[in-house]
């Protein structure tokens, strides 16, 4: 039996002595792609963080398999444009911990970056300064450090947000193919129902404390998502993609 | 004038060792958006002086330049621990920690000194008096802003790593409070030892506007420390050349050579058009 790459048994989570989820349980077997969907506030972020071990958890047991090394790719926003930073420096990063202190990066780390650079597709704005990226790009250099480590878990907080619909559908895109073509372990969290459905494999959908998580069918249905949100759901599918429409209780006032 | 720069000499390489270990510390100073953590600290540790003052007053405690030394560090050593691990914030924002930690500590900086036996005499001790600088002083301040720089090269990849991204360095194993606190030591300590010096306006200069000064010319990271320590460097000798004939003050002249370098580096930065 394949050990998952993390595991959380019972757990609680929240911040000082408050309880922000209730007991969670569940499983990331290795080659998963898992998406935690649910509103901004929701917890997303707290199950991922105490998923990295940022965060302890209130109680409950979080196992880690012995060989897990994360790929982490924080909000682009959180990153700070006032360093002047070059792609490349920002690349290396993902491998700071490899490199004893008092060392800098060597030419192996250099090669490193260069071939994370390339499979994301920005190969040729490695000397480029960070801050002068487009959002899309930003967030190809973060998931570009994230892969120089050589992880076997990449773990997304909100890659598309408050980006335009082509650099979503790219960096959506990228993220399924590193999945598929990598065999690269996947955890994505996003407010953004649609985008997320029609990537992943599963879904963990975050609300009002809990966690409901299953495969895309099981989760992404008119009876699951209307008992979740409270409202009306309807699920359509055009040309294969699932799209999820939320009817307020006002008649004709749709909500994709 | 050379002559009468030459007399104090001494002064000006103090002044520079000051200067250039700042800049150094400034850089991250201005990059964590801590600038008014520097601020406090330097008045925490004329808090410090002043309470070493008033307890010498009293009979309490020793009268001597390392005894005001000792008290300084301690209470700048204290204050750079409770900033380093986010000490307030479960309560409070941290601006607002910030804010009443430097208003009551530069009070508390003049009560004690004015009730101090020689507090006019010491009142020195707060504003700084950089030309009484000898050579046995900037020996001390070598002795401490060596081993503080030497450490900062060895350790510039991981102060880099938890200062620009703290969240990810965590997730690779960084214990990011106990880098926090290390980088805030070293600040505490340098300021402790250039506030018995320097005085609190030309200390908060040299940890702000060199760094500033870098950022707006320099177009790499490692190129802003460069250029920080260059306009420290350039700040500590004009300002000093151009006060000792005018009978200027020295600080002041420092700190307003380094506003000008400041101002020439904005208007490089804007002739770039970036």
């Amino acid at each position: 039996m394949t050990i998952p790459l993390v595991e959380f048994d019972r757990v609680v989570l929240g911040y000082g002595t408050r309880s922000v989820m209730d007991e969670v349980s569940f499983q990331v077997p290795k080659g998963d792609f898992l998406g935690f969907v649910g509103p901004n506030g929701s917890g997303k972020t707290t199950i991922i963080r105490s998923l990295l071990g940022t965060l302890v958890p209130l109680s409950g047991v979080i196992t880690r398999a012995p060989d897990l090394r994360f790929g982490y790719v924080p909000q682009r926003d959180h990153v700070d444009s006032l360093y002047p930073l070059t792609v490349d420096d920002v690349v290396i990063m993902g491998r700071y911990d490899r490199i004893p202190i008092g060392r800098r990066p060597g030419p192996a780390d250099r090669k490193a970056a260069q071939v994370a650079l390339e499979q994301v597709g920005i190969p040729d704005l490695a000397r480029r300064p960070l801050a002068s990226l487009s959002g899309g790009q930003k967030q190809r250099a973060l998931i570009a450090r994230a892969l120089v480590g050589d992880p076997n878990l990449l773990v997304l907080d909100e890659p598309t947000n408050g980006m335009d619909l082509v650099s979503t559908t790219q960096i959506l895109g990228l993220v399924r193919d590193l999945h598929d073509d990598r065999g690269l372990t996947v955890i994505m969290v996003s407010h953004a129902l649609n985008e997320v459905a029609n990537y992943v494999r599963r879904i963990g959908l975050v609300f009002g404390g809990h966690l409901r998580l299953g495969t895309v069918p099981d989760i992404i249905n008119e009876a699951v998502l209307t008992e979740v949100y409270g409202l009306p759901v309807e699920v359509n599918s055009f040309d294969g993609h699932r799209v999820v429409l939320a009817r307020s209780r006002h008649l004709g006032d749709d909500h994709v | 004038m050379f002559e009468a720069v030459l007399l104090f000499r001494e002064a000006l390489y103090g002044a520079l060792v000051i200067g250039i270990a700042c800049a150094v510390l400034g850089v991250y100073v201005v990059l964590r958006r801590i600038v008014f953590v520097g601020a406090a600290l330097a008045q925490l540790s004329s808090a410090g002086i002043g309470l070493a003052l008033w307890l010498a007053g009293l009979g309490l405690f020793g009268s001597t330049h390392a005894h005001t030394i000792g008290m300084s560090l301690v209470i700048t050593l204290a204050g750079a621990l409770f900033f380093g691990v986010g000490g307030g914030r479960r309560y409070l924002h941290h601006e607002a920690t910030i804010g009443v930690t430097y208003s009551v500590a530069a009070a508390m900086g003049i009560l004690l000194v004015a009730k101090a036996v020689t507090g006019e005499a010491h009142d020195l001790f707060l504003q700084g008096n950089i030309l009484g600088i000898t050579r046995g002083d900037t020996l001390v301040l070598l002795a401490v802003a060596v081993p503080v720089l030497i450490l900062h090269a060895v350790v510039a990849k991981e102060f880099l790593f938890v200062s620009f991204d703290p969240e990810t360095a965590q997730t690779l194993g960084y214990r990011v409070v106990r880098w926090n606190l290390l980088l805030y030591l070293t600040i505490g300590l340098v300021i402790a030892f250039a506030m018995q010096f320097a005085g609190v306006l030309l200390v908060f200069n040299f940890l702000v506007v060199p760094a500033v000064t870098g950022l707006l010319l320099a177009r790499t990271y490692w190129g802003v420390f460069g250029c920080s320590i260059c306009a420290a460097a350039l700040a500590a000798t004009i300002g000093f050349v151009i006060s000792v004939p005018l009978d200027l003050p020295t600080g002041p002249a420092i700190v307003a050579v380094s506003g000008l370098l400041a101002l020439a580096a904005w208007l490089v930065r804007r002739a770039r058009g970036e």
